[in-house]
């Protein structure tokens, strides 16, 4: 479960303050699809990283799997990243010189999980977002967007994360594959029983999302 | 895959870069082995002249040129005195002379003999080269103004009266056969070289004529060097009657009883003779001929430094270069859990593969290229800074001059593990600045920036 309180952030440059995020609360029970909509310069990008503990909030506090991430200090921090958020990039963000499944093994590396383990669990998890087996031993550049996007799902699902934040996950896919990788999401999140939180400008995918959020000059209201 | 591995594939992430960053390294580390192998074997050159230096301190009038008759000269008188200084062992006492072929034209210019009555019967143990005679093309010795020599030519002969008939110019020699002649008596003995014996047809007992007088071979010696082979030796007390030259002397070698006692002794030297000698102790002289080879070992040390903080701006460059390049590639790894360490520890071998790769050519060129950089530079060093070494009693030191050049340079396997290790300490250091820029990548700026 995620619960958000009262988070505000606030950027200052010199005298200037900019709020980015005001005051936002907002509960996603576990195994639910969120979606925050928004325009640009709303603050769904910066309300990401917070929720990603990539950025400390000003004040307020989150929740997740009953822990305030708010309080955590730097190295639980990246413990946190690691093992309870699960990150999903528009422009997949995949490192190149590595294979897909060498990709989704990453984070468990980080997260000292045994050789064996890491690879028999990036294999299920590339064959469950439906990537054959001599696709998963090919580099990101050899590998469509729509497939691309899909090693990221896996990555993102690697160390079992209790929250997944999917920044605009279908923004640079045609409009079947991004209804694909939909779908993709709001199954996991059923069966892995997991908290997924995506941020998008597409309004027919944000409609059949469990709760839909809209961010206002850093205010969120839901639908 | 773990970050050793994974460091090691980034390496290789772009081939044309590895291979231009590879070959740049590997040339400045190449100039940087050159150098301390130049170093050392300069090093060790040095330490070998000093140690093969004797304890002996040389005596030359003051002003002394070989290549002229116009010279001072010193007296036994003088020398008497420098006996008594203390830890003065022995004092050997030369006189050299210069006698014409009989019969032969004598050859006039520097060192010419003008002396009628210094001739000889013997002839010069040394044969001209072929480039001196009529016809050939090489460099012509002047006789009268002619550059074609005479039929009746011959080079003159070197004559030595010594107190030390065993060392004349402090150089040992080897009786072949009879005995060495007595330098303290005046009698008409002499002693000649093997080749100067072979030429002459000259055995123990043979006579020959010098300075109008009758001389008796009595030894038969080899020098070992062609110089030390063209020579007759005899008692300086007979050269002194022989050339009517009563009590003079134009070098001398003082014999200290320890190398611990030479500046000491030769300060007293100094003290005692005044501005009449020339006084030099072997050690001044095994200075100044090193004195090169210091300005070499100088030299090697700056491009030793340049080439190593060349190679580690080299590498801290790259590093910058491809953490910049990589800064999105940072933040997503730390937004999946990466820590600064763990993203540092792979930066850092991805540079020391780099700069292995590096020492492999460079330490391949720098051990092909050593040798003949320092022979350059030794050669290079030397020709341009050491003089001619004339001047009586200075045999030993034109040796030493000589070694000097003859160097070698060799590579053990401690230079090659010496550098090796700086060449990681060079990638770590570079690698490690370059990891404070990973240090400061903000995965939430990188987001944002997408």
């Amino acid at each position: 479960m995620l619960q958000v309180d009262k988070i505000t952030k606030i950027f200052a440059s010199g005298d200037t303050k900019v709020t980015a995020v005001k005051d936002v609360t907002f509960t996603v029970p576990a195994g639910q699809f969120a979606s925050i909509i928004g325009r640009s310069g709303s603050g769904k990008s910066t309300l990401l990283s917070i929720l990603g503990a990539l950025e400390k909030p000003t004040s307020g506090s989150i929740v997740v799997d009953d822990k305030d991430v708010a309080k955590l200090h730097d190295h639980a921090l990246i413990k946190y990243r690691g093992q309870k958020i699960g990150f999903i990039f528009q422009n997949y963000n995949l490192v190149p010189n590595l294979t897909a499944i060498e990709n989704v093994m990453l984070p468990m590396e980080y997260a000292k999980v045994s050789k064996k383990e890491r690879l028999e669990r990036a294999k299920k998890l590339l064959t469950q977002v439906g990537l054959e087996d001599d696709q998963q031993q090919r580099k990101p550049g050899r590998l469509s967007g729509g497939q691309q996007q899909r090693v990221a799902i896996a990555r993102a699902l690697a160390n079992k994360p209790k929250l997944i934040l999917a920044d605009e996950p279908t923004g640079n896919l045609d409009s079947q594959t991004g209804k694909m990788i939909f779908d993709l999401l709001h199954g996991l999140a059923k069966t892995e029983n997991t908290t997924i939180l995506a941020v998008t400008h597409d309004l027919s995918i944000a409609g059949k999302t469990d709760k839909t959020f809209k961010l206002n000059d850093g205010v969120l209201t839901e639908e | 895959m773990n970050v050793v591995t994974r460091g090691i594939r980034n390496a290789f992430r772009n081939t044309i870069r590895t291979f231009s960053i590879v070959v740049i390294l590997g040339l400045s580390i190449a100039l940087a082995l050159s150098m301390l192998i130049a170093r050392q074997a300069v090093g060790d050159k040095i330490n070998s002249v000093k140690s093969s230096v004797g304890n002996t301190v040389s005596v030359s009038p003051a002003g002394y040129n070989a290549m002229s008759d116009a010279n001072n000269a010193l007296t036994t008188s003088d020398l008497a005195s420098i006996k008594t200084i203390s830890h003065v062992s022995s004092v050997t006492e030369n006189l050299t002379g210069r006698l014409t072929t009989e019969g032969a034209t004598a050859m006039v210019g520097p060192g010419g003999q003008s002396d009628s009555n210094a001739t000889t019967s013997l002839k010069s143990a040394v044969n001209l080269n072929s480039v001196n005679k009529e016809g050939g093309d090489g460099p012509k010795i002047m006789i009268n103004g002619s550059s074609t020599l005479p039929s009746n030519f011959s080079l003159p002969v070197s004559i030595l009266g010594t107190t030390d008939p065993l060392h004349p110019n402090g150089n040992d020699v080897t009786i072949k056969s009879g005995k060495a002649i007595d330098g303290s008596k005046d009698a008409n003995q002499a002693m000649v070289s093997t080749a100067m014996a072979s030429k002459n047809n000259l055995k123990v007992g043979s006579t020959f004529t010098a300075y109008g007088e009758t001389l008796t071979v009595a030894g038969i010696f080899d020098s070992g060097t062609q110089a030390g082979n063209d020579i007759v030796v005899v008692s300086l007390a007979t050269l002194q009657r022989l050339s009517d030259q009563s009590g003079v002397v134009s070098a001398a070698q003082v014999t200290v009883d320890s190398a611990d006692n030479l500046s000491s002794v030769t300060s007293a030297v100094k003290s005692k003779l005044g501005s009449s000698a020339d006084v030099q102790s072997a050690q001044e002289e095994a200075e100044n001929t090193i004195k090169p080879l210091k300005n070499i070992q100088t030299i090697s040390m700056y491009s030793l430094i340049g080439a190593v903080i060349a190679g580690s701006v080299i590498i801290l460059l790259t590093m910058i270069m491809i953490v910049r390049e990589r800064r999105r590639e940072i933040g997503v790894v730390k937004a999946i859990g990466a820590s600064n360490i763990s993203i540092m520890s792979q930066f850092m071998i991805e540079a020391v593969t780099l700069t292995v790769l590096g020492s492999v050519i460079g330490i391949a060129a720098g051990v092909i290229a050593g040798n003949p950089i320092t022979k350059l530079l030794v050669d290079n060093s030397t020709s341009s800074s050491t003089g001619m070494g004339a001047g009586p009693g200075r045999g030993a030191f034109r040796s030493i001059s000589h070694s000097v050049n003859n160097i070698s340079a060799s590579v053990g396997w401690d230079i090659i593990l010496y550098g090796l290790a700086a060449a990681i300490i060079i990638a770590v250091i570079g690698s490690s600045i370059a990891s404070f820029f990973i240090a400061k990548v903000r995965p939430a700026e990188v987001m944002r920036a997408e």
